[in-house]
């Protein structure tokens, strides 16, 4: 009986001890799967069911319980796994030429066009009515008088 | 829109066009494909998992290799390690160099399973996958058997338990091993 009870102690302890390890944790499963790539299906973590990546799930949790912070996690992957496992690039050196590209490409392209159109909108706007018709005065009067005979 | 404002924007997307074709054509060109038998098997030096220091592939030349790619994660190698384990034992006297190489694994879970199978044979670790992507690795487990001079005799591309696989692999290692 007191060997039975010893176990169950000792099962209990085992299963408390991680939990309680962490009363506050600092980030969420949830949080980081949307951050990291599962490494052989090239989807974030969220969107895969593999092995690998349920693999890499249970180490998160582990660490969340041992109230480790998201950047801390990342680190660690990235150590392990290599940059590729972060499903954004980081916000520093060579890398933030990924977050500035993009917009930098949007902004480029929409001052482009806010030329183009307004550089169009000027080209088409009304002539003088004396200029569009390009006849002399002779002429017009003849035409006057032809069209005069059909009225 | 006249003049050199024109003319910069025609260049500007003919440069856009350009630099996407070029893109294209050097992804083309460098996607990774196993290497052929025959073919000289792809360099590499990797990070022991089982101690400290790296290991490269031009360090064994000479010597018959045996090169199984696995993780940790996946099923088929577990049932896989013990065969594997038992091949070593059976032809390291006869010169042949077992090599396992762990990839997109966590290197603490991958020392367990070494542990857990009782494997005596060197141990790499790929965590990142680049040097599983230049043989063409898609799934674990994979197995290449290099002969002496590091060209690929065999390339099993499935546990080497398999029914289709276990006859190629000993005909292979018996062939590089004399």
């Amino acid at each position: 009986v007191i060997l039975r009870l010893a176990a169950v102690l000792v099962a209990a302890l085992a299963l408390a001890g991680p939990a309680s390890a962490c009363a506050h944790p600092r980030t969420s499963l949830t949080y980081l799967e949307g951050q990291i790539m599962c490494p052989t299906c090239h989807t974030t973590l969220d969107q895969s069911d593999s092995a690998a990546a349920r693999q890499i799930e249970t180490h998160i949790s582990q660490r969340i319980a041992q109230c480790w912070t998201a950047q801390r996690i990342e680190s660690e992957l990235v150590a392990n796994y290599g940059k590729g496992i972060l499903a954004a690039p980081p916000h520093s050196g060579f890398d933030l030429l990924a977050w500035w590209l993009p917009i930098a490409g949007v902004l480029g392209g929409a001052a482009l066009l806010a030329v183009g159109v307004w550089r169009w909108s000027r080209r088409r706007e009304p002539e003088p009515e004396s200029a569009a018709s390009g006849l002399d005065e002779e002429t017009e009067r003849r035409l006057d008088e032809l069209l005069s005979r059909f009225e | 829109v006249t003049g050199p404002l024109k003319l910069t924007l025609q260049l500007l997307a003919l440069a856009c066009v350009a630099g996407l074709l070029a893109l294209l054509v050097w992804k083309l060109t460098h996607q990774q494909h196993a290497p052929r038998v025959g073919a000289v098997a792809p360099a590499f030096t990797l990070r022991r998992l089982d101690g400290p220091g790296d290991v490269s592939l031009a360090s064994l030349r000479g010597k018959p290799v045996v090169l199984n790619f696995w993780a940790s994660w996946c099923v088929p190698c577990k049932s896989e390690a013990p065969v594997l384990e038992r091949e070593w034992t059976r032809y390291r006297d006869r010169g042949v160099v077992f090599v396992g190489v762990d990839f997109h694994d966590l290197s603490s879970d991958a020392r367990h399973f070494v542990a857990a199978h009782r494997l005596t044979f060197t141990m790499l670790e790929d965590g990142s996958g680049q040097v599983t992507g230049s043989y063409g690795i898609s799934q674990v487990p994979e197995t290449y058997v290099l002969s002496r001079a590091g060209r690929v005799v065999a390339h099993l591309a499935g546990p080497i338990t398999a029914s289709g696989f276990s006859g190629e692999f000993r005909a292979a290692l018996a062939r590089v091993a004399t």
